[in-house]
């Protein structure tokens, strides 16, 4: 009787732990069974390019989660990295443009993380507030810098092969900016699990104080989640306007809250010290189904931010029924 | 007392009053400037475009001294005065906004269930609130204005009192009532006791959960409130203030001295903050400051208001 109970115990742990797996199985039979167009092949590339963007964003998000922060000033990176990187690809050429983009992300996180050293903010609530004010520094230095106005591909003479290739090409039957996303997603899984700093960083997420007390860095800790951070966020940033060949100084809008919502679904809880980028790329996933499904079955985009918003509540009400 | 001594406590004035002292700073800079920053006209249209945020603010405080937050308001606002227009066409207007207020009670209820009862983080699940309802407020108008039909329901915000704007005279109301609830009754008082330490409130008997889920829902309906006061000021519903309206009155209560440690401050520092931000787009916009760096100024402003505070809290911390 005992050993049944543990059993069944175990498995429902094991259930709440896989929800989001069993949920992504869930949903895309579901859709396959109301909208046979969901498996066709077009449909699975265009799942994989919406993919792309999010995905570089929350990579970076899952670090500042699991350190027990927060990041809202992705939306003003993205926004930033974008007009300027595009601007760039005219006088600089594209290598150049591509390189400064991607410092500049880093810049931001950099800013970020000693706008919160220094004033020696410890709790999510804290870094929140001045996080959604450096994104709204950002955004307004993205348009000032663009004077407002959005930017063409076409607009551009000069070559832009690169940024083509990472909109638009493939590799074998993957397109570049899928390879892109498993280049870095194993990068940032050995940096995170076997490497010291990595290991760090979630203990510093789970309790600061005695992280401080049993010799860790904090402060180093602080500086990586916010750089990897910024640096995602350009990457995202890159590889989004690369992908619709514009680039508008309101870009990055909405992916704060977004990629909040896909490290949370999965399961990387936001209390801090606990989780993975593999959870993560789980979590993108359900979000990116969800709304292809959606999108499939005539749900206009603004039912589709309202549902976003009662998943995140009800992911976040979850998570904390978990922990307790 | 030694110099070190009354530099700690200059120091230590500086960062409680540092909304008193950015207003100081804007009004003396103004003296300078030639324009007509110093006219009853001018001072009364300030705090008339101020008037919804404070009403706003009004409200977050219940959740912040109680050590919560609400950034659901900026969604509540948009959607309960878009219901209010709705509803308008089909019932008379005061029976419109009765219920446009209570939706937004009920929202406030939801989000103290979740955040007080069930004990959930109140950041990032009231930001998600906010989503969900500025999406629905999204489907509600097809993303477009929504005029309302009753022209009598434009007066309310529109009018004015022998010179005084309607919207000043219900804020001051709102003023008196919630400054009487904060300080005078014994609601407000544990509200305080709850921000100050939760476990201590708990163990002195106080309805811990009970309180602090009632601050919830007198946000929602202020925050309700003031949509419809909105919808009634520009006398269409749009779905387009909510989008940082929230974070931006969580600072400025911030800025007031109301700390998101909870316990501290209370309704005239929040009115304090919230006027700063209004002070400060009423003097740009009188110095002709176009409007991209507006944003930018605004944005420094809230981080260097929010470090200020955080570096406050660190000092505390370590003089413990």
């Amino acid at each position: 009787m005992e050993e049944k109970k543990s059993v069944l115990k175990a498995g429902a742990s094991m259930l709440r732990d896989y929800l989001v797996l069993v949920m992504i199985a869930f949903l895309v039979v579901i859709t396959a069974i109301i909208e046979p167009k969901f498996l066709s092949g077009s449909n699975l590339v265009n799942i994989m390019r919406q993919f792309g963007p999010l995905i570089m964003v929350s990579l970076g998000m899952t670090f500042v989660i699991i350190g027990g922060f927060i990041d809202l000033s992705v939306a003003g990176t993205i926004n930033l990295v974008a007009v300027v990187t595009i601007s760039l690809i005219q006088p600089l050429g594209q290598l150049p443009a591509l390189l400064i983009g991607l410092a500049l992300g880093i810049v931001c996180g950099t800013l970020n993380s000693i706008l919160i050293l220094s004033s020696g903010a410890l709790t999510q609530a804290e870094a929140l507030f001045i996080t959604f004010g450096m994104s709204t520094v950002y955004s307004a230095l993205a348009l000032l810098y663009s004077h407002g106005s959005t930017m063409h591909f076409w607009d551009i003479s000069a070559s832009k092969s690169v940024f083509e290739a990472i909109g638009g090409g493939n590799i074998g039957f993957f397109s570049v900016s899928f390879v892109i996303f498993l280049v870095l997603l194993a990068i940032l899984w050995i940096f995170q699990s076997k490497t010291a700093d990595g290991r760090a960083i979630c203990l510093t997420g789970g309790n600061k104080t005695a992280a401080r007390l049993s010799g860790i860095q904090i402060s180093r800790s602080i500086v990586e989640i916010y750089v990897i951070c910024g640096f995602m966020a350009a990457v995202g940033a890159i590889v989004l306007f690369s992908r619709i060949t514009t680039a508008a100084p309101v870009i990055g809008a909405g992916y704060e809250t977004s990629a909040i919502l896909a490290v949370v679904v999965g399961g990387t809880t936001l209390k801090g010290g606990k989780g993975s980028v593999l959870r993560t790329v789980m979590g993108v996933l359900l979000v990116v189904l969800m709304s292809n499904c959606l999108d499939l079955l005539g749900v206009s985009s603004y039912m589709q931010y309202a549902v976003k918003g009662a998943i995140l509540m009800f992911a976040i009400w979850l998570d904390n029924r978990k922990q307790a | 007392m030694s110099k070190s001594g009354i530099l700690t406590s200059i120091y230590k004035a500086l960062t409680k009053q540092k909304a008193f002292i950015a207003l100081l700073v804007m009004m003396i800079g103004m003296l300078f400037s030639k324009t007509n920053f110093y006219s009853a006209y001018n001072l009364l249209d300030m705090l008339n475009s101020t008037s919804i945020l404070l009403i706003l603010a009004f409200g977050v405080t219940f959740t912040i001294i109680s050590g919560g937050c609400d950034l659901s308001i900026g969604g509540n606002l948009v959607v309960a005065g878009i219901l209010a227009i709705k509803l308008l066409d089909v019932m008379p207007i005061w029976l419109a906004i009765l219920i446009a207020v209570l939706f937004g009670a009920v929202v406030g209820f939801v989000n103290g269930f979740l955040v007080v009862q069930q004990k959930t983080e109140p950041f990032i699940i009231t930001l998600g609130m906010g989503l969900l309802l500025t999406g629905v407020a999204q489907q509600l108008t097809d993303a477009h204005p929504l005029p309302a039909k009753n022209p009598n329901f434009m007066m309310i915000s529109n009018g004015d009192f022998h010179g005084i704007p309607n919207l000043v005279i219900i804020m001051l109301v709102c003023f008196g009532i919630s400054y009487w609830i904060m300080r005078y009754t014994q609601f407000g008082r544990n509200l305080y006791a709850i921000g100050g330490d939760y476990e201590v409130a708990r163990y002195s008997g106080i309805d811990v959960i009970r309180t602090k889920w009632m601050g919830f829902v007198l946000s929602g309906v202020a925050a309700a409130l003031a949509g419809v006061l909105l919808s009634s000021k520009l006398n269409t519903g749009s779905p387009v203030y909510g989008e940082t309206t929230a974070l931006v009155v969580n600072c400025g209560v911030v800025v007031g001295g109301t700390s998101f440690a909870g316990g501290i401050g209370g309704i005239p520092q929040s009115g304090l903050g919230l006027l700063v931000f209004g002070m400060l787009d009423n003097v740009m916009n009188m110095l002709g400051i176009t409007s991209y760096y507006q944003v930018l100024l605004k944005g420094a402003v809230i981080v260097a208001i929010i470090w200020m505070d955080c570096f406050a809290n660190k000092r505390k911390r370590e003089a413990v």
